[in-house]
Protein backbone atom coordinates (compact mmCIF):
# COMPACT_ATOMS: atom_id res chain seq x y z
CA UNK A 1 0.00 0.00 0.00
CA UNK A 2 2.57 2.34 1.21
CA UNK A 3 4.46 1.53 -2.19
CA UNK A 4 1.38 2.86 -4.32
CA UNK A 5 1.34 5.60 -2.75
CA UNK A 6 4.51 6.58 -3.45
CA UNK A 7 4.06 5.93 -7.17
CA UNK A 8 0.63 7.94 -6.77
CA UNK A 9 3.06 11.08 -4.77
CA UNK A 10 5.71 10.32 -8.33
CA UNK A 11 2.69 10.41 -10.55
CA UNK A 12 1.95 13.88 -8.96
CA UNK A 13 4.90 15.41 -9.48
CA UNK A 14 5.46 14.59 -13.05
CA UNK A 15 2.45 15.52 -14.11
CA UNK A 16 2.78 18.77 -12.41
CA UNK A 17 5.92 19.32 -13.82
CA UNK A 18 4.27 18.62 -16.96
CA UNK A 19 1.34 20.84 -16.29
CA UNK A 20 3.68 23.91 -15.60
CA UNK A 21 5.38 23.22 -18.95
CA UNK A 22 2.67 23.48 -20.94
CA UNK A 23 1.24 26.65 -19.08
CA UNK A 24 4.34 28.36 -19.74
CA UNK A 25 4.72 27.04 -23.33
CA UNK A 26 1.03 28.17 -24.40
CA UNK A 27 1.46 31.34 -22.80
CA UNK A 28 4.39 32.13 -25.19
CA UNK A 29 3.19 30.06 -27.95
CA UNK A 30 -0.81 30.84 -27.87
CA UNK A 31 -0.97 33.68 -26.16
CA UNK A 32 -3.40 31.95 -23.08
CA UNK A 33 -2.49 33.81 -19.59
CA UNK A 34 -1.66 31.42 -16.86
CA UNK A 35 -4.08 32.51 -14.71
CA UNK A 36 -6.78 31.80 -16.41
CA UNK A 37 -5.65 28.68 -17.96
CA UNK A 38 -4.95 27.22 -13.72
CA UNK A 39 -8.34 25.65 -13.03
CA UNK A 40 -8.34 23.60 -16.14
CA UNK A 41 -4.90 22.52 -16.31
CA UNK A 42 -5.80 21.36 -12.55
CA UNK A 43 -8.80 19.03 -14.12
CA UNK A 44 -6.11 17.78 -16.71
CA UNK A 45 -4.15 16.93 -14.09
CA UNK A 46 -6.82 15.30 -11.65
CA UNK A 47 -8.15 12.97 -15.00
CA UNK A 48 -4.40 12.61 -16.22
CA UNK A 49 -4.11 10.87 -12.37
CA UNK A 50 -7.15 9.05 -12.55
CA UNK A 51 -6.37 7.30 -15.60
CA UNK A 52 -2.91 6.40 -14.60
CA UNK A 53 -4.50 5.13 -11.61
CA UNK A 54 -7.14 2.61 -13.13
CA UNK A 55 -4.47 1.75 -15.80
CA UNK A 56 -2.40 0.05 -12.55
CA UNK A 57 -5.50 -1.47 -11.27
CA UNK A 58 -6.46 -3.09 -13.82
CA UNK A 59 -3.02 -4.31 -15.52
CA UNK A 60 -4.97 -7.02 -17.64
CA UNK A 61 -7.15 -4.97 -19.65
CA UNK A 62 -3.90 -3.73 -21.67
CA UNK A 63 -5.49 -0.22 -22.21
CA UNK A 64 -3.44 2.36 -21.68
CA UNK A 65 -3.65 5.54 -19.82
CA UNK A 66 -3.76 7.25 -22.21
CA UNK A 67 -6.93 6.01 -23.58
CA UNK A 68 -7.94 5.77 -20.42
CA UNK A 69 -7.71 10.08 -20.19
CA UNK A 70 -9.60 10.05 -23.36
CA UNK A 71 -12.31 7.77 -22.63
CA UNK A 72 -12.74 9.72 -19.10
CA UNK A 73 -12.89 13.40 -20.49
CA UNK A 74 -15.06 11.98 -23.73
CA UNK A 75 -17.89 11.08 -20.94
CA UNK A 76 -17.50 14.22 -19.24
CA UNK A 77 -17.59 16.14 -22.59
CA UNK A 78 -20.57 14.46 -24.59
CA UNK A 79 -23.40 16.94 -25.29
CA UNK A 80 -25.80 15.42 -23.05
CA UNK A 81 -24.01 15.25 -20.17
CA UNK A 82 -24.64 17.91 -17.31
CA UNK A 83 -20.44 18.21 -16.78
CA UNK A 84 -20.12 18.87 -20.34
CA UNK A 85 -20.66 23.12 -20.68
CA UNK A 86 -18.65 23.59 -17.44
CA UNK A 87 -16.03 20.89 -18.33
CA UNK A 88 -15.47 22.35 -21.99
CA UNK A 89 -15.16 25.92 -21.06
CA UNK A 90 -11.92 25.00 -18.28
CA UNK A 91 -10.79 22.25 -20.00
CA UNK A 92 -10.57 25.16 -23.69
CA UNK A 93 -8.19 27.21 -21.94
CA UNK A 94 -5.50 24.24 -22.21
CA UNK A 95 -4.42 24.30 -26.13
CA UNK A 96 -4.34 21.60 -27.50
CA UNK A 97 -0.80 22.00 -29.14
CA UNK A 98 0.31 23.51 -25.85
CA UNK A 99 0.19 20.07 -24.68
CA UNK A 100 2.68 18.41 -27.92
CA UNK A 101 5.20 20.08 -27.29
CA UNK A 102 6.92 19.45 -24.19
CA UNK A 103 5.98 15.62 -25.02
CA UNK A 104 7.99 15.69 -28.14
CA UNK A 105 10.44 17.20 -26.37
CA UNK A 106 10.50 14.42 -23.46
CA UNK A 107 10.62 12.07 -26.63
CA UNK A 108 13.22 13.40 -28.53
CA UNK A 109 15.38 12.87 -25.81
CA UNK A 110 14.05 10.03 -24.45
CA UNK A 111 15.56 7.89 -28.03
CA UNK A 112 19.14 9.48 -27.14
CA UNK A 113 19.59 5.87 -25.91
CA UNK A 114 18.57 4.47 -29.16
CA UNK A 115 21.28 6.39 -31.58
CA UNK A 116 23.81 3.66 -31.69
CA UNK A 117 21.44 0.74 -32.25
CA UNK A 118 19.73 2.29 -35.23
CA UNK A 119 23.52 3.05 -36.46
CA UNK A 120 23.26 -0.77 -36.63
CA UNK A 121 20.60 -1.46 -38.75
CA UNK A 122 20.71 -1.55 -42.48
CA UNK A 123 19.69 1.02 -45.01
CA UNK A 124 17.30 -1.98 -46.03
CA UNK A 125 15.38 -1.36 -42.51
CA UNK A 126 15.40 2.39 -43.04
CA UNK A 127 13.56 2.08 -46.22
CA UNK A 128 11.13 -0.65 -45.25
CA UNK A 129 10.03 1.48 -42.53
CA UNK A 130 8.87 4.32 -44.52
CA UNK A 131 7.29 1.59 -46.71
CA UNK A 132 5.45 0.26 -43.65
CA UNK A 133 4.28 3.81 -42.44
CA UNK A 134 2.63 4.82 -45.77
CA UNK A 135 1.88 1.33 -46.12
CA UNK A 136 -0.60 1.65 -42.87
CA UNK A 137 -1.74 5.45 -43.46
CA UNK A 138 -2.68 5.12 -47.10
CA UNK A 139 -4.24 1.83 -46.32
CA UNK A 140 -6.20 3.20 -43.79
CA UNK A 141 -7.15 6.76 -45.63
CA UNK A 142 -8.06 5.32 -48.64
CA UNK A 143 -10.58 2.25 -46.75
CA UNK A 144 -12.14 5.09 -44.91
CA UNK A 145 -12.88 7.00 -47.76
CA UNK A 146 -14.17 4.57 -49.55
CA UNK A 147 -16.82 3.80 -46.24
CA UNK A 148 -16.91 7.51 -45.51
CA UNK A 149 -18.05 8.17 -49.29
CA UNK A 150 -21.08 5.21 -49.21
CA UNK A 151 -22.22 6.28 -45.89
CA UNK A 152 -22.51 9.75 -47.13
CA UNK A 153 -20.68 11.43 -44.58
CA UNK A 154 -18.17 13.03 -46.84
CA UNK B 1 27.08 -0.23 7.54
CA UNK B 2 23.74 0.85 7.72
CA UNK B 3 25.40 4.33 7.99
CA UNK B 4 27.07 3.56 4.55
CA UNK B 5 23.94 2.55 2.49
CA UNK B 6 21.78 5.49 4.50
CA UNK B 7 24.88 7.51 2.88
CA UNK B 8 24.80 5.91 -0.48
CA UNK B 9 20.82 6.37 -0.68
CA UNK B 10 21.27 10.07 0.17
CA UNK B 11 23.74 9.88 -2.60
CA UNK B 12 21.80 7.95 -5.47
CA UNK B 13 18.52 10.72 -4.29
CA UNK B 14 20.50 13.47 -4.94
CA UNK B 15 22.10 12.64 -8.14
CA UNK B 16 18.06 11.44 -8.88
CA UNK B 17 17.13 14.85 -8.03
CA UNK B 18 20.03 16.05 -10.38
CA UNK B 19 18.94 14.36 -12.66
CA UNK B 20 15.20 15.83 -12.46
CA UNK B 21 16.11 19.16 -12.49
CA UNK B 22 18.54 18.79 -15.51
CA UNK B 23 15.95 17.22 -17.99
CA UNK B 24 12.91 19.83 -16.98
CA UNK B 25 14.76 22.78 -17.43
CA UNK B 26 16.26 21.67 -20.36
CA UNK B 27 13.00 20.63 -21.55
CA UNK B 28 11.60 24.04 -20.83
CA UNK B 29 14.48 25.67 -22.65
CA UNK B 30 13.44 23.37 -25.45
CA UNK B 31 9.55 24.69 -25.21
CA UNK B 32 10.55 28.32 -24.61
CA UNK B 33 12.28 28.70 -27.81
CA UNK B 34 10.23 26.04 -30.21
CA UNK B 35 7.20 27.88 -29.40
CA UNK B 36 8.73 31.27 -29.32
CA UNK B 37 9.70 30.20 -32.82
CA UNK B 38 6.20 28.78 -33.22
CA UNK B 39 4.39 27.12 -36.20
CA UNK B 40 6.02 27.66 -39.92
CA UNK B 41 4.04 26.19 -42.91
CA UNK B 42 5.06 26.66 -47.16
CA UNK B 43 3.74 25.61 -49.99
CA UNK B 44 5.72 22.58 -51.70
CA UNK B 45 4.86 21.63 -55.09
CA UNK B 46 0.72 20.62 -54.56
CA UNK B 47 0.97 20.67 -50.70
CA UNK B 48 1.39 22.27 -47.55
CA UNK B 49 3.99 21.77 -45.85
CA UNK B 50 3.46 22.27 -41.77
CA UNK B 51 6.22 22.51 -39.18
CA UNK B 52 4.87 22.69 -35.62
CA UNK B 53 6.57 23.53 -32.48
CA UNK B 54 6.30 19.70 -31.58
CA UNK B 55 8.45 18.67 -34.76
CA UNK B 56 11.40 21.33 -33.80
CA UNK B 57 10.92 20.02 -30.29
CA UNK B 58 11.97 16.42 -31.06
CA UNK B 59 14.86 17.09 -33.30
CA UNK B 60 16.09 20.15 -30.53
CA UNK B 61 15.57 17.06 -27.81
CA UNK B 62 17.31 14.10 -30.19
CA UNK B 63 20.35 16.75 -31.31
CA UNK B 64 21.55 17.21 -28.08
CA UNK B 65 21.70 13.33 -26.37
CA UNK B 66 25.06 12.03 -25.67
CA UNK B 67 25.67 10.14 -29.21
CA UNK B 68 24.37 12.90 -31.11
CA UNK B 69 26.08 16.55 -30.16
CA UNK B 70 27.11 15.31 -26.86
CA UNK B 71 29.62 13.24 -28.13
CA UNK B 72 31.40 16.64 -29.43
CA UNK B 73 30.55 18.69 -26.42
CA UNK B 74 31.48 17.96 -23.30
CA UNK B 75 29.24 20.30 -21.74
CA UNK B 76 26.00 19.20 -23.00
CA UNK B 77 26.48 15.77 -21.96
CA UNK B 78 27.34 17.28 -18.10
CA UNK B 79 23.37 18.23 -18.50
CA UNK B 80 22.10 15.43 -20.49
CA UNK B 81 23.94 12.24 -19.74
CA UNK B 82 22.16 8.69 -20.51
CA UNK B 83 21.04 9.11 -17.00
CA UNK B 84 18.76 11.99 -18.00
CA UNK B 85 17.95 10.15 -21.78
CA UNK B 86 16.78 7.31 -19.33
CA UNK B 87 14.32 9.75 -16.89
CA UNK B 88 13.01 11.33 -20.48
CA UNK B 89 11.26 8.15 -21.11
CA UNK B 90 9.21 7.74 -17.97
CA UNK B 91 7.74 11.59 -18.41
CA UNK B 92 6.99 10.70 -22.16
CA UNK B 93 4.21 8.89 -20.84
CA UNK B 94 3.16 11.28 -18.15
CA UNK B 95 3.62 14.23 -20.64
CA UNK B 96 0.99 12.15 -23.30
CA UNK B 97 -1.80 11.60 -20.32
CA UNK B 98 -2.70 16.02 -20.85
CA UNK B 99 -2.53 15.42 -25.02
CA UNK B 100 -5.39 12.32 -23.98
CA UNK B 101 -7.89 14.19 -22.06
CA UNK B 102 -7.53 17.03 -25.02
CA UNK B 103 -8.33 14.66 -27.54
CA UNK B 104 -11.09 13.14 -25.21
CA UNK B 105 -12.58 16.68 -24.93
CA UNK B 106 -12.59 17.19 -28.59
CA UNK B 107 -14.54 13.73 -29.01
CA UNK B 108 -16.79 14.07 -26.58
CA UNK B 109 -18.99 17.76 -28.32
CA UNK B 110 -18.97 15.25 -31.41
CA UNK B 111 -19.90 12.26 -30.31
CA UNK B 112 -22.81 12.06 -32.39
CA UNK B 113 -21.09 12.36 -35.81
CA UNK B 114 -18.18 9.93 -34.81
CA UNK B 115 -20.68 7.11 -33.54
CA UNK B 116 -22.55 7.49 -37.31
CA UNK B 117 -19.57 6.87 -39.27
CA UNK B 118 -18.82 4.01 -36.84
CA UNK B 119 -18.34 1.57 -39.83
CA UNK B 120 -15.85 3.94 -41.44
CA UNK B 121 -13.76 3.52 -37.83
CA UNK B 122 -14.16 -0.15 -37.75
CA UNK B 123 -13.31 -1.14 -41.53
CA UNK B 124 -10.36 1.95 -41.63
CA UNK B 125 -8.84 -0.55 -38.83
CA UNK B 126 -8.52 -3.17 -42.01
CA UNK B 127 -6.26 -0.69 -43.66
CA UNK B 128 -3.70 -0.93 -41.30
CA UNK B 129 -3.17 -4.05 -43.06
CA UNK B 130 -2.01 -2.13 -46.10
CA UNK B 131 1.33 -2.42 -44.88
CA UNK B 132 1.64 -5.95 -45.97
CA UNK B 133 0.86 -5.48 -49.60
CA UNK B 134 3.43 -2.37 -49.70
CA UNK B 135 6.17 -2.99 -47.70
CA UNK B 136 6.42 -6.99 -47.63
CA UNK B 137 7.36 -7.18 -51.33
CA UNK B 138 9.66 -4.60 -51.30
CA UNK B 139 11.83 -5.86 -48.37
CA UNK B 140 11.75 -9.42 -50.14
CA UNK B 141 13.04 -7.39 -53.40
CA UNK B 142 15.66 -5.96 -51.04
CA UNK B 143 16.89 -9.41 -50.00
CA UNK B 144 15.43 -9.67 -46.76
CA UNK B 145 14.13 -12.91 -45.43
CA UNK B 146 12.19 -13.75 -42.16
CA UNK B 147 13.07 -10.41 -40.98
CA UNK B 148 10.39 -8.83 -43.44
CA UNK B 149 7.94 -10.85 -41.37
CA UNK B 150 8.61 -9.21 -38.58
CA UNK B 151 9.25 -6.16 -39.86
CA UNK B 152 6.06 -5.59 -41.76
CA UNK B 153 3.53 -7.12 -40.37
CA UNK B 154 2.40 -4.02 -38.64
CA UNK B 155 3.47 -0.31 -37.95
CA UNK B 156 5.22 -2.55 -35.20
CA UNK B 157 4.06 -0.72 -31.86
CA UNK B 158 4.49 -2.25 -28.17
CA UNK B 159 1.40 -4.78 -28.51
CA UNK B 160 3.40 -6.05 -31.73
CA UNK B 161 6.14 -5.95 -30.25
CA UNK B 162 4.98 -8.63 -27.64
CA UNK B 163 3.03 -10.74 -29.91
CA UNK B 164 5.98 -11.40 -32.49
CA UNK B 165 8.54 -11.32 -29.45
CA UNK B 166 6.50 -14.19 -27.84
CA UNK B 167 5.78 -16.08 -30.81
CA UNK B 168 9.31 -16.35 -32.38
CA UNK B 169 11.47 -15.19 -29.60
CA UNK B 170 12.94 -11.43 -29.85
CA UNK B 171 16.39 -12.20 -30.85
CA UNK B 172 15.10 -14.63 -34.15
CA UNK B 173 14.81 -12.84 -37.45
CA UNK B 174 11.10 -12.03 -37.07
CA UNK B 175 12.11 -10.68 -33.85
CA UNK B 176 14.74 -8.66 -35.34
CA UNK B 177 12.71 -7.63 -38.32
CA UNK B 178 10.01 -5.96 -35.73
CA UNK B 179 12.70 -4.20 -33.65
CA UNK B 180 13.90 -2.50 -36.94
CA UNK B 181 10.97 -1.22 -37.54
CA UNK B 182 10.11 -0.16 -33.78
CA UNK B 183 13.12 1.66 -33.81
CA UNK B 184 12.78 3.38 -36.56
CA UNK B 185 9.15 4.50 -35.74
CA UNK B 186 10.23 5.43 -32.38
CA UNK B 187 12.86 7.53 -33.84
CA UNK B 188 11.48 9.13 -36.91
CA UNK B 189 7.92 8.34 -36.55
CA UNK B 190 6.46 11.76 -35.58
CA UNK B 191 8.88 13.56 -37.57
CA UNK B 192 8.10 11.37 -40.80
CA UNK B 193 3.78 11.83 -39.93
CA UNK B 194 4.82 15.33 -38.90
CA UNK B 195 5.43 16.28 -42.34
CA UNK B 196 3.43 13.57 -44.29
CA UNK B 197 -0.04 14.55 -42.17
CA UNK B 198 0.12 18.46 -43.72
CA UNK B 199 1.20 17.22 -47.11
CA UNK B 200 -1.05 14.29 -47.25
CA UNK B 201 -3.87 16.77 -47.64
CA UNK B 202 -2.63 16.97 -51.19
CA UNK B 203 -3.54 13.83 -51.92
CA UNK B 204 -7.39 14.46 -52.64
CA UNK B 205 -8.42 12.09 -49.96
CA UNK B 206 -10.99 13.47 -47.64
CA UNK B 207 -9.20 15.41 -44.59
CA UNK B 208 -11.89 13.72 -42.43
CA UNK B 209 -10.39 9.96 -43.84
CA UNK B 210 -6.77 10.97 -43.99
CA UNK B 211 -7.08 11.83 -39.87
CA UNK B 212 -8.77 8.10 -39.14
CA UNK B 213 -6.16 7.06 -40.88
CA UNK B 214 -3.41 8.93 -38.23
CA UNK B 215 -4.83 6.91 -35.42
CA UNK B 216 -2.62 4.12 -35.55
CA UNK B 217 -2.20 3.39 -31.71
CA UNK B 218 0.85 5.55 -31.16
CA UNK B 219 -0.08 8.98 -29.66
CA UNK B 220 2.69 10.74 -30.09
CA UNK B 221 2.77 9.85 -33.85
CA UNK B 222 -1.33 10.49 -33.54
CA UNK B 223 -0.84 13.68 -32.28
CA UNK B 224 2.00 14.34 -35.13
CA UNK B 225 -0.25 13.01 -38.48
CA UNK B 226 -3.49 14.92 -37.35
CA UNK B 227 -1.90 17.94 -35.93
CA UNK B 228 -0.02 18.87 -39.09
CA UNK B 229 -3.22 17.52 -41.10
CA UNK B 230 -5.79 20.50 -38.90
CA UNK B 231 -3.19 23.49 -39.38
CA UNK B 232 -3.11 22.42 -42.68
CA UNK B 233 -7.11 22.08 -43.24
CA UNK B 234 -8.17 24.65 -39.83
CA UNK B 235 -11.67 25.08 -41.27
CA UNK B 236 -11.78 21.21 -40.26
CA UNK B 237 -9.72 21.14 -37.21
CA UNK B 238 -12.23 19.79 -34.66
CA UNK B 239 -13.71 17.58 -37.22
CA UNK B 240 -9.63 15.86 -38.44
CA UNK B 241 -8.89 15.68 -34.05
CA UNK B 242 -11.87 13.93 -33.32
CA UNK B 243 -11.77 11.82 -35.84
CA UNK B 244 -8.04 10.86 -35.23
CA UNK B 245 -8.50 10.54 -31.44
CA UNK B 246 -11.14 8.19 -31.73
CA UNK B 247 -9.21 5.75 -34.46
CA UNK B 248 -6.44 6.24 -32.26
CA UNK B 249 -8.36 4.93 -28.99
CA UNK B 250 -10.18 2.05 -31.46
CA UNK B 251 -6.80 0.79 -32.39
CA UNK B 252 -5.80 0.68 -29.04
CA UNK B 253 -8.71 -1.88 -28.28
CA UNK B 254 -7.89 -3.98 -31.89
CA UNK B 255 -4.55 -3.27 -32.66
CA UNK B 256 -3.22 -6.60 -30.69
CA UNK B 257 -6.09 -8.64 -32.24
CA UNK B 258 -5.70 -7.66 -35.67
CA UNK B 259 -1.51 -8.35 -35.48
CA UNK B 260 -2.53 -11.84 -34.05
CA UNK B 261 -5.35 -12.67 -36.33
CA UNK B 262 -5.02 -10.77 -39.44
CA UNK B 263 -1.61 -8.71 -39.72
CA UNK B 264 0.30 -12.15 -39.20
CA UNK B 265 -1.30 -14.87 -40.61
CA UNK B 266 -1.70 -12.73 -43.52
CA UNK B 267 2.09 -11.27 -43.65
CA UNK B 268 3.51 -15.68 -43.54
CA UNK B 269 0.70 -16.04 -46.19
CA UNK B 270 2.25 -13.47 -48.53
CA UNK B 271 5.83 -14.38 -47.30
CA UNK B 272 4.95 -18.37 -48.52
CA UNK B 273 3.52 -17.19 -51.94
CA UNK B 274 6.32 -14.11 -52.75
CA UNK B 275 9.82 -15.68 -51.12
CA UNK B 276 9.81 -18.64 -53.83
CA UNK B 277 9.55 -15.72 -56.84
CA UNK B 278 12.09 -13.28 -54.79
CA UNK B 279 14.64 -15.86 -53.89
CA UNK B 280 14.83 -17.06 -57.54
CA UNK B 281 14.85 -13.13 -58.85
CA UNK B 282 17.88 -12.58 -56.20
CA UNK B 283 19.86 -15.27 -57.09
CA UNK B 284 19.97 -15.12 -60.70
CA UNK B 285 21.03 -11.36 -59.97
CA UNK B 286 23.85 -13.02 -58.37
Amino acid sequence: MSLNFDRSLEYLKMLIIVGVLILIGQRIGYGVNVMPALPGMLIVILISFIALTIKDSFPELKFPAFAWASLIALILSMPFMPTSDIFLKFTNEVNFLGTTTPILAFAGISVGNKIQKLKKLSWKVFIVAIAVFIGTYFGSAIIAQIVLKMQGII
Amino acid sequence: MKKNSEKQEEKMGQSNFNSFLKLCLTVLVIVVITEMFGTKTFRLGPGRVVLLPMLFAVVIGMLITPDLLGSKMESLKKIISMDEVKMAGSYVMIALLPLGVKYGTLVGPNIVEVVKAGPAFLLQELGNLGTVFIALPLALFLGMEREAVGATASISREPTLGVIGEKYGISSPEGTGVLGTYLMGTVFGTIFFGLLGGYSAATGLHPLALAMASGMGSGSMMAAASGALAEAVPEMKDGILAYAATSNMLTGVTGLYSVIFLGLPLVNFLYDKLYPFFSKKNRGDK
